[in-house]
């Protein structure tokens, strides 16, 4: 697989594990060796970090629907200074280029972020805006195209290195997407997991409010994906529901520069090596085909 | 991922099964007793994720899991026959404490991954526990009563409803024991049983280590997603801290 490169990002693969499905990579090398990561992994895309440690939600915070999965972790994360000095000089141990996902309340928290960071030898930061804004009543930012813009002005102020948005595949997405190509991210991650229900019992009547990832929502995103590229110039980078090498190769055909595992990753921790040896063969495959 | 090739999947009971899977002796060296391997179905998008089961026992290279039909996960697998191949991955988890005097108190099919601990435990006794004691609905459903015979432990034996050994909960039977002589309990059953046993401990003073379950979705400490509360306040992962917990630590009333 040839490395590929989104502005000033250079990945040797076009897989990036997606934030919040490898943990902080705590245990990840119990998995995968240091080789199998650097060989196949592009880019580590962190779990979520706030400014402060978050315990994230109570139980139950996660089912199984049919083909997909249901999640309310709440973010759970150790706050951006135990991050620094815990977590990331682990992390920087792999050798492959690292972007923190960073989760704010209102857009001081996302600014400050960024300047925790500036010193620390990382790759990227990519932004998720699909939580909300406390500033604006609890508002989501990825419905507030405005909060967005002024977000990304400030940003691209203190970060000149690659930044990304994770986008909602819900609420005012071309919008937003827009914004950020006229703001000058990098690029966009689409998307996030949509907004979702499970009805866990009917009596007592109890539901789990929370995203859903997984099979089941790859068409969906893959629609994004694919309308997302032709109408912008901004490079996307495609993540739903992928957990083989053809989904990643669809997504990649449909427009997108790179794409992230999620889901995969739990359903099978070397899920990477898998999807990148499937690429090789499908390549391989249409390669040597003849079409007359 | 590894690829086993089913070498048996029989009933025991209505709803309970013994699988036999071939593994490698290189990966079936690797599991102690207590850990946990999870298993998929080939490819299959729906159930998505995969299984945990614990060891049941281990014989030359054969992976024995002993498991009940209770969802759409358990229900395919009881489908899967002799020389059908299934992905699984694994040890995962954290074993048993090393115990000596101890009880060992399964409800069900959580007797499961006891087999696995009296197995490996058969050689050096002083790690065996002193009394089984094992409950279960009904006759039919106190499965596998004559491999756990075959070590010389006595077992005390309850039904709800009455068809063999004591009436009624085997929590009851273990009460009785504990006050009269106090040890270290391990048990591995229903959540409503666990709830008792770990007041028992509390009562009676004594240490009780829990096998707890929840839906795990990646077993590898990846997703946060199974979280038990402690008392002391934030959570552990169950899948990496667990799946055996010391009942004084944990909050059991805030996990459903």
């Amino acid at each position: 697989m040839v490395s590929i490169k989104i502005r000033n990002l250079e990945l040797k693969t076009p897989l990036m594990l997606a934030s919040g499905t490898w943990g902080l990579g705590e245990n990840l090398d119990q998995f995968l060796t240091q080789q199998e990561i650097k060989k196949n992994i592009g880019a580590l895309v962190t779990k979520g970090i706030s400014i402060y440690p978050n315990e994230g939600n109570p139980p139950p915070r996660i089912s199984e629907t049919p083909c997909g999965l249901i999640n309310s972790i709440g973010l759970e994360n150790p706050g951006i200074s135990v991050f620094k000095k815990i977590y990331l000089p682990k992390l920087k141990n792999y050798e492959i280029p690292l972007i923190v996902n960073l989760h704010g309340e209102k857009i001081e928290d996302f600014v400050n972020l960024v300047e925790e960071l500036k010193e620390e030898k990382i790759e990227g930061v990519e932004i998720n805006i699909s939580c909300p804004n406390v500033e604006k009543g609890g508002i989501y930012f990825s419905s507030d195209p405005v909060a967005v813009k002024t977000l990304l002005k400030k940003l691209r102020k203190k970060w000149n290195r690659f930044l990304s948005v994770k986008l909602s595949p819900v609420g005012a997405v071309f919008e937003i997407a827009e914004i950020c190509q006229r703001e000058e991210a990098d690029a966009i991650v689409v998307a996030n997991t949509y907004p979702a229900l499970k009805v866990l019992e009917l009596k007592p009547f109890k539901v789990l409010k929370g995203g859903l990832s997984g099979p089941a929502i790859k068409p969906l995103t893959l629609r994004l994906v694919y309308e997302l590229s032709k109408k912008l110039e901004i490079p996307v980078i495609g993540c739903g529901g992928i957990i083989s090498g053809r989904d990643a190769l669809e997504y990649l055909l449909c427009g997108a520069k790179a794409f992230q595992i999620g889901t995969a990753n739990l359903i099978n921790p070397r899920a990477a090596i898998k999807i990148m040896e499937e690429i090789k063969v499908l390549k391989d495959g249409l390669c040597s085909e003849r079409y007359s | 991922m590894y690829i086993a090739e089913v070498i048996l999947n029989k009933k025991e009971s209505e709803n309970i099964y013994l699988l036999g899977i071939k593994v490698s002796k290189n990966i079936l060296k690797k599991f102690e007793p207590g850990q946990f391997l999870k298993i998929r179905l080939n490819e299959k998008l729906d159930p998505l994720i995969p299984r945990p089961f614990s060891v049941h026992f281990i014989e030359s290279n054969i992976l024995y899991i002993l498991y009940q039909v209770v969802g759409k996960g358990t229900k395919s697998l009881s489908k899967i026959k002799k020389g059908d191949f299934l992905e699984f991955w694994g040890p995962l988890g954290k074993p048993f404490p090393r115990l000596k005097d101890y009880i060992l108190c399964a409800g069900g099919v959580g007797v499961a991954g006891f087999g696995y601990l009296l197995q490996k435990n058969k050689k050096d006794k002083k790690y065996l526990p002193r009394k089984i004691f094992y409950g279960a609905k009904t006759k039919n459903e106190l499965v596998r009563l004559d491999f756990f015979k075959k070590f010389h432990i006595p077992i005390e034996i309850s039904t709800d409803d009455g068809s063999k050994g004591y009436r009624g909960f085997i929590t009851e039977l273990l009460e009785k024991e504990i006050q009269k002589n106090p040890k270290t309990i391990l048990a591995c059953g229903p959540f409503e049983m666990l709830k008792k046993i770990a007041k028992i401990a509390e009562k009676f003073k004594v240490d009780a280590y829990l096998v707890m379950e929840t839906f795990l979705a990646c077993g590898t400490g990846f997703c946060k997603g199974c979280v038990v509360p402690l008392k002391k306040g934030g959570y552990l992962h169950l899948c990496i801290d667990g799946p055996t917990l010391l009942s004084e630590e944990i909050n059991l009333n805030g996990i459903y």
